[in-house]
C-alpha cells in the first residue's frame, strides 16, 4: 500500500509538469486554433537555459523567474515574424511550420551543448527528503507540486477574471468580434502564444533538476502533453452537455485523472 | 422538358408536405414553437416575417438540415422526420441556402451535375469511371443551365461568378435534383432590378413541375406569384392564407410595423 | 492548378519507377521511396481530395508492418496472402478510427486521430506477446512469391525485391488514378469544398468520408507491410506518432494538388534524409528550415514550385488559382478558396484568421 502511494505521489510530481505542460499548450489551441508542435521546443529550451545559468553560477531561483521571461521572450518575437503568417493558412501549415521550428530548435541544443544530456543540481534548500512516518518523499518533489498548483490557480485567476482572461477566452469565440471590440487581436495572440511558450519553459526549469536535461525531452513532453490536451478536450465537451459552467474545469480535472491513472512506463521513458 | 416523377401524393386535394407542431430549440432558446403547415401540390407556397421569425429555421428543419425537437413531417405520405437532408434528397425534396452556399472551387458545369448526380448517389459511389457518358447528367446540366441562363458560365468556376449569377446557381442547384418540392430561401437577395424580374418568372414558371417553397423579403415578389402565404411572427404562425387576404390583414401589418407590404400606403 | 491529366501521371510513376534503378545504388532505398510513396498517396487522398488532416496514418502503417509480420512468422502464409490480409487490417482499423474523427470538424479531428495514434501505441507497446512491444517483431523471413506452395519468384535479392514493390506501386497508383477521376473522387472533391452542400444535394457525407479512410488505411498499411518485408522487422516505432508526422509532412512537402506529387514528396524526403544525414549529423536542422520555407512561401509544396518554374521557362505566368478562365477540376491549393462558399468549418477558422 505503502509502494503504491509512493507511486502515485512520485507519479504526481513528473505529472504536475505535464500539467503545466498541458495547460500552457491548450491556451494556445484554445484561442489561436493553432495545433502547436513547437510546445515542446520550448520546455526544451527552458531546461537547458535553466542548465546553463546553474553553469554561469546563478542561483536556480533566479533562473526559475528569468527562464521563462527568456522563452517567453523569444516565442513573442517568432510568433511575430514567423508563425503569424500561417494562420490564414489551412491548419496542415500550422503542423509543418511548428514541426519546423521544433526540429531547428532541437538541433540548435545539439549544435551548442551537445548531444548527450546532463544534470541540474537540486537547489540546496530543496535537496533531501521529508520524512513523514513510513513515508519518505524529496522536498523538491514536494516543492514543484506546491509550485504548480500555485500557477495553476494564477493562471485560472488571470484567464477567468482579468479583462486580459476575457480576451482571451472572447478571441477564442470570435476574433472579429473582439477586435471591432477595440482590442488589438494580434497582440492579444502574441501576448498568449508568449505565456502559453512562458509556461511551457517554466515546466521545463522545474523539470531539470529532477530529470537533467536532453535533446529530447521535448519530443516526449509534446506526445503526453497532446493526449492530456485532447483527453481533456472530450471530458470537457462531454461536460458541457451535463454541466455547462463546470466544463471548463474539467480539462483540469481530466488532466489530473490522467496523469494519476498513467500506467508506469507509458508513453515514453520518462 | 421536364419530366418529374408523378407525386405519389394519395388523392388531388392532399398536401405534398404535412407539417405538425414542429418544435425546434437552441439550448435553452425555443426558435420554433410548434409550428403547423401544409404545402399544396404545384403551388408557389411563401413563407414571409419580420426578421427573427424563424423562417429559415422552418425551412432547416423541413429540408432536414437541422433535425426537429418535437413534431412530425410528412412528406408524399412518407414520415421524414428522422431523415437527415441528405436521405430527404432522395425523396424529393431540393433546397437553395440563404447564404450561397455553392462549390465554389468547381466549374458551374460540375456544381450541376453534383446536384444532378446526388439523386441517383449509389451511383456516387462509381470509383472506377469518370463522370463522362451517362454520368455526366448532361441533359439535366444543360437543362438547367438553359433556364437559369447560365450556359456561357458554364465552365467558369463558382466563386468567380458575379452575385446574381451566383444566386441563379444556388436556385439552379435545387432545380438539377429534379425535385417534387424546392424550397427556396431569399433566392433574390442582393439582387439588382434587371435580374429580379427575370428570376421572379422564373420562380413563377417552377410551379408547371415543381412545388415552390419560398421564402422572400420582395413583397412584389411574393404578392405577385404566390398561391398561399404563411405569415411568421417569431417563431409562430401569424397568419395564412391568400395574397389578398394577407395585404389587408391588420395582424400582419401590425407585424410588419406598418407600410411594407401595401408599398407606401400607411 | 492545372489538372494533370492521368495518363501524363502514370507516365511518370513509370517513368520514376524506371529511373530509380538507374540512378541508385541501393535496391532497399530505392524500395523505401516508393514504400513511403504509397504511405503518402494514402494521406493525400485523405488530405487532398477529402479536406481530412489525418494525424493518424502511422497506425495503419504500423498495423500493417504488424499484421505482415505476424501472418509470416505465426502462421506461415503465402507473401501474397500476407500483403492483402495488411490492407483488409489497414483498411477495418481506418474505419474504425475515422468513425470517431469524422464527428469531429478542423482542429478537433486532428487532435481526435493524434490522440487514436498514440492509444494505438500504447496497446502495441501494451500487447507484446502480440507485438513484440518494445522490441517489435523480428526475424521476419522473406519467402518467394509463389502460388499453391510452389515458388515462382525469389524476393531476396533488394533489386528483387524493388522490382515486386514496383509493380504493386504502379498498379496501385493506377487505382487510385481512376479513383480519384471517378465519379467517387469528384464527389470527395465536392466534400472537401464544401461539406454542408454536399450533404444538402444528396450525399451521405460521412460514408463518403469513411470509405476515403478506408482506401487510405488499406494503401497505408500496405506500405507498412512493405517495409516489415524488406527490413525483417515491425518495429514499435513505425506505429508512433512521429510515423504519422513524417508521413504527413512529406505529403505537404510533395504538394497535395494531385497524385503524382506525393511521389515526389516521398522521394524527396527519402533521398534528402539519406543524402544529407551522411553529410551533416545536424541536417534535421535544414529540414526544419525547410517545412518553415514550404510553410510561408511554398503551399502548393515542390510540385508546386516544379510547376511555377517550368511555366516561367516557357514564358507563359504562373497559374494563378484565383484565375476564373480556366476551371479548375481537381483539387486546389489550399489556399485558394474564395469566399464564403468554403467549408463552412475551415471558411470560419480562415475569415477569423484574416485582419
Amino acid at each position: 500500500m505503502n509502494v503504491y502511494l509512493l507511486q502515485v505521489v512520485n507519479g504526481i510530481g513528473i505529472g504536475m509538469l505535464y500539467f503545466l505542460l498541458a495547460v500552457g499548450l491548450s491556451i494556445i489551441f484554445g484561442l489561436l486554433r493553432f495545433v502547436n508542435f513547437s510546445h515542446g521546443a520550448f520546455y526544451l529550451l527552458g531546461a537547458y537555459f535553466c542548465f546553463q545559468a546553474v553553469q554561469w553560477g546563478l542561483s536556480f531561483w533566479l533562473a526559475l523567474l528569468i527562464v521563462p521571461l527568456v522563452v517567453g521572450a523569444c516565442a513573442w518575437i517568432i510568433e511575430k515574424l514567423v508563425l503569424r503568417h500561417v494562420y490564414a493558412q489551412p491548419h496542415e501549415f500550422h503542423i509543418l511550420i511548428t514541426v519546423g521550428l521544433a526540429l531547428v530548435v532541437q538541433e540548435a541544443v545539439i549544435l551548442v551543448w551537445g548531444p548527450l544530456g546532463d544534470n541540474v543540481a537540486t537547489p540546496a534548500a530543496l535537496a533531501g527528503v521529508v520524512m513523514w512516518g513510513d513515508f519518505i518523499y524529496p522536498k523538491y518533489r514536494l516543492f514543484v507540486i506546491g509550485f504548480t498548483s500555485v500557477f495553476a490557480v494564477v493562471l485560472w485567476w488571470i484567464l477567468e477574471g482579468t479583462r486580459l482572461g476575457s480576451a482571451v477566452r472572447a478571441g477564442s469565440e470570435s476574433t472579429e468580434m473582439v477586435s471591432l471590440l477595440g482590442i488589438n487581436v494580434f497582440r492579444v495572440f502574441s501576448l498568449v502564444f508568449a505565456l502559453g511558450a512562458a509556461t511551457a519553459a517554466l515546466a521545463g526549469v522545474l523539470a531539470a533538476p529532477i530529470r537533467g536535461v536532453e535533446p529530447f525531452m521535448g519530443i516526449e513532453a509534446l506526445g503526453i502533453a497532446f493526449v492530456i490536451v485532447v483527453v481533456g478536450g472530450i471530458v470537457q465537451s462531454v461536460m458541457s452537455t451535463l454541466w455547462p459552467e463546470g466544463a471548463r474545469l474539467m480539462i483540469y480535472v481530466a488532466m489530473a485523472a490522467v496523469l494519476l491513472l498513467r500506467p508506469h512506463g507509458l508513453l515514453g521513458r520518462g | 422538358m421536364t419530366t418529374t416523377p408523378p407525386t405519389t401524393a394519395a388523392t388531388a386535394g392532399a398536401p405534398l408536405l404535412r407539417a405538425r407542431g414542429v418544435v425546434k430549440r437552441f439550448g435553452k432558446f425555443v426558435a420554433l414553437h410548434g409550428i403547423d403547415l401544409d404545402i399544396m401540390p404545384r403551388t408557389v407556397h411563401s413563407v414571409i416575417g419580420p426578421n427573427g421569425a424563424g423562417k429559415t429555421t422552418l425551412f432547416h428543419t423541413l429540408t432536414g438540415t437541422l433535425s426537429t425537437s418535437e413534431g412530425s413531417i410528412v412528406f408524399d405520405d412518407h414520415d421524414v422526420t428522422p431523415l437527415a437532408d441528405h436521405q430527404r434528397v432522395q425523396r424529393g425534396i431540393a433546397r437553395s441556402f440563404q447564404v450561397t452556399s455553392l462549390f465554389a472551387n468547381l466549374s458551374v458545369r460540375e456544381n450541376l451535375r453534383l446536384a444532378a448526380q446526388g439523386v441517383h448517389r449509389s451511383g456516387a459511389f462509381n470509383g472506377w469511371h469518370r463522370p463522362e457518358g451517362v454520368r455526366a447528367h448532361a441533359g439535366t446540366v444543360d437543362q438547367t443551365l438553359q433556364r437559369m441562363g447560365l450556359e456561357k458560365q458554364a465552365d467558369i468556376t463558382a466563386g468567380l461568378l458575379s452575385h446574381s449569377q451566383q444566386r441563379r446557381l444556388e436556385v439552379g442547384m435545387a432545380l438539377a435534383a429534379r425535385p417534387k418540392a424546392i424550397f427556396l430561401d431569399e433566392p433574390t437577395s442582393g439582387m439588382g432590378i434587371d435580374d429580379l424580374d427575370a428570376m421572379k418568372a422564373l420562380i413563377r414558371g417552377l410551379r408547371d413541375d415543381h412545388t415552390v417553397v419560398l421564402i422572400e423579403h420582395n413583397m412584389g415578389i411574393v404578392m405577385d406569384i404566390s398561391d398561399t402565404i404563411t405569415v411568421m411572427q417569431q417563431g409562430r404562425v401569424l397568419v395564412e392564407g391568400k395574397p389578398d387576404d394577407i395585404r389587408r390583414d391588420e395582424r400582419v401589418r401590425t407585424a410588419y410595423l406598418g407600410n411594407m407590404i401595401t408599398g407606401g400606403r400607411a | 492548378m492545372t489538372r494533370l491529366g492521368s495518363h501524363v501521371q502514370l507516365l511518370l510513376a513509370v517513368a520514376t519507377v524506371l529511373i530509380l534503378p538507374l540512378v541508385m545504388h541501393s535496391g532497399s532505398l530505392a524500395s523505401e521511396v516508393l514504400i513511403y510513396a504509397l504511405a503518402v498517396l494514402g494521406c493525400n487522398l485523405l488530405l487532398g481530395y477529402t479536406g481530412l488532416l489525418s494525424f493518424g496514418q502511422g497506425i495503419f502503417f504500423g498495423l500493417g508492418s504488424y499484421a505482415l509480420g505476424i501472418a509470416l512468422t505465426r502462421f506461415d502464409l503465402p507473401v501474397l496472402a500476407t500483403l492483402v490480409l495488411a490492407v483488409v487490417v489497414g483498411a477495418v482499423a481506418a474505419m474504425f478510427v475515422g468513425w470517431f474523427a469524422i464527428r469531429q470538424r478542423g482542429t478537433y479531428f486532428v487532435m481526435l486521430t493524434l490522440a487514436f495514434s498514440q492509444m494505438f501505441y500504447f496497446l502495441a507497446y501494451s500487447l507484446s506477446d502480440i507485438t513484440g512491444g518494445d522490441n517489435g517483431l523480428l526475424d521476419i523471413p522473406r519467402p518467394a512469391l509463389g502460388l499453391t506452395g510452389r515458388p515462382l519468384l525469389e524476393l531476396s535479392s533488394p533489386w528483387q525485391f524493388y522490382g515486386f514493390v514496383a509493380v504493386c506501386f504502379v498498379l496501385v497508383f493506377w487505382a487510385l488514378l481512376r479513383l480519384t477521376n471517378s465519379v467517387f473522387g469528384r464527389t470527395l472533391l465536392a466534400i472537401r469544398d464544401n461539406e454542408a452542400r454536399a450533404a444538402a444535394v444528396g450525399y451521405d457525407v460521412k460514408l463518403f468520408k469513411l470509405a476515403a479512410f478506408a482506401i487510405s488505411g488499406g494503401v497505408t498499411a500496405l506500405a507498412g507491410a512493405f517495409l516489415a518485408l524488406m527490413t525483417g522487422i515491425a518495429p514499435l516505432s513505425s506505429i508512433e506518432y512521429h510515423t504519422s508526422e513524417m508521413i504527413l509532412v512529406m505529403t505537404v512537402i510533395g504538394g497535395t494538388g494531385n497524385l503524382f506529387a506525393s511521389v515526389l514528396g516521398a522521394a524527396f524526403y527519402v533521398l534528402f534524409a539519406d543524402w544529407l544525414s551522411t553529410l551533416w549529423p545536424r541536417w534535421l536542422m535544414l529540414l526544419g528550415f525547410l517545412l518553415i520555407a514550404v510553410s510561408l512561401f511554398m503551399h502548393r509544396g515542390i510540385w508546386g514550385l516544379g510547376e511555377t518554374i517550368w511555366l516561367r521557362l516557357r514564358g507563359r505566368p504562373p497559374i494563378d488559382p484565383d484565375d476564373g478562365s480556366v476551371a479548375t477540376l481537381g483539387p486546389v491549393a489550399p489556399a485558394a478558396a474564395t469566399g464564403t462558399t468554403a467549408n463552412t468549418a475551415t471558411a470560419t477558422t480562415r475569415s477569423e484568421k484574416r485582419p
